[in-house]
């Protein structure tokens, strides 16, 4: 029988697939010495089955589709997927109006590619340092603690999702609220940023329990 | 009237307890005086805490530019740096060469003391 489980089931000799076409399509004398081992690796060794989500198309962004994965609700990909379209296409359309009505010094100022505004807006959103319980001596203090790269995203993403889906009037559907937040944070304002704050706030309040961390 | 508190000694002599003799005994019989094959298990004292210095210099830049990240871009690489540091030093940590503060943690001190045991009988 076989149990789901969630670490991976492959044999740690497979080895994870390559999927950008630029690295098959080099030469071979351009290769450096690793990239030369790392291919005769694959060679012997057996290869994992490629996950769906995983292409090989220049439209496709891993942090876009891990937002459009937080962002989908009982594996409804195809309304997660369509909502994520339409949200950048409504940045798109903002930053376009703005473009068309500003003077013509301040044209190259306005930035309208959407996955760019998506990714600064994420980096502008994501905290530097957190808070963890730790208990000494019977009581839980809230200890500043750096994060990893991967928990600062989830953080971003998870507080930009939650900030859309509570603080909207009834009327206003997700891909113009995510817009106009999304744009907010890309300026350094708006709820999220204002959370971010007050996240290092507090972390700076409690600086004087820093010693506690043993890591 | 309260009981007056007299000294232990005299509730003591009072009580004719040292007229029968009894008196705490002199020496009890202790261990073999001999070396043991093993330590005993003591906490093993944790590490402290990294990068803090460079944490309370980023809070600081922070208070005076009112948490906008941009002016303190400089201090948060440094953080950022440091935090890559000790990461990568934890992951490369040995456990059987010495820790950081010099002493073996006493589960691997008997092990080692397993291998190599006291000879205290001749043959």
């Amino acid at each position: 029988r076989i149990m789901p489980v969630r670490w991976s089931r492959y044999n740690p000799s497979y080895l994870e697939p390559e999927v950008k076409k630029e690295s098959h399509q080099k030469p071979l004398e351009e290769l450096t010495e690793e990239e030369r081992e790392q291919m005769e690796l694959k060679a012997v060794r057996p290869i994992k089955a490629a996950p769906p989500s995983l292409s090989s198309s220049v439209f496709s962004d891993p942090m876009i589709s891990k937002f459009t994965n937080m962002m989908m609700k009982s594996g409804n990909k195809v309304l997660a997927r369509s909502l994520m379209s339409q949200t950048l296409e409504a940045i798109k359309r903002k930053q376009l109006e703005k473009y068309h009505k500003a003077p013509e010094n301040e044209k190259e100022t306005i930035e309208c590619n959407p996955y760019v505004i998506f990714h600064q807006a994420l980096k502008n959103c994501q905290p530097i340092i957190g808070l963890s319980n730790i208990t000494r001596g019977g009581k839980t203090y809230q200890v500043p603690v750096p994060l990893t790269d991967n928990r600062k995203r989830f953080l971003a993403m998870k507080w930009l999702i939650t900030e859309c889906r509570e603080n909207k009037h009834r009327r206003t559907l997700m891909p113009e609220k995510l817009s106009q937040e999304l744009l907010q944070a890309f300026n350094n304002e708006g709820p999220v940023i204002k959370r971010k704050h007050v996240l290092h706030k507090m972390a700076e309040a409690n600086r004087a329990y820093a010693h506690f961390r043993w890591w | 009237m309260a009981a007056p508190a007299y000294p232990a000694w005299v509730t003591r002599w009072v009580s004719g307890q040292w007229r029968n003799k009894k008196r705490p005994p002199a020496l009890r019989p202790p261990r073999t005086l001999a070396l043991a094959d093993k330590v005993a298990n003591r906490r093993e004292q944790s590490t402290e805490a990294t990068c803090i210095t460079e944490m309370s210099v980023m809070m600081a830049c922070w208070k005076q530019n009112d948490f906008n990240d941009a002016p303190c871009a400089e201090e948060i690489r440094t953080f950022y740096d440091c935090v890559a540091k000790a990461e990568k030093e934890r992951k490369n940590q040995n456990e059987d060469t010495l820790s950081s503060r010099g002493n073996l943690p006493s589960s691997k001190v008997n092990k080692l003391l397993k291998r190599f045991p006291q000879i205290t009988h001749y043959v």
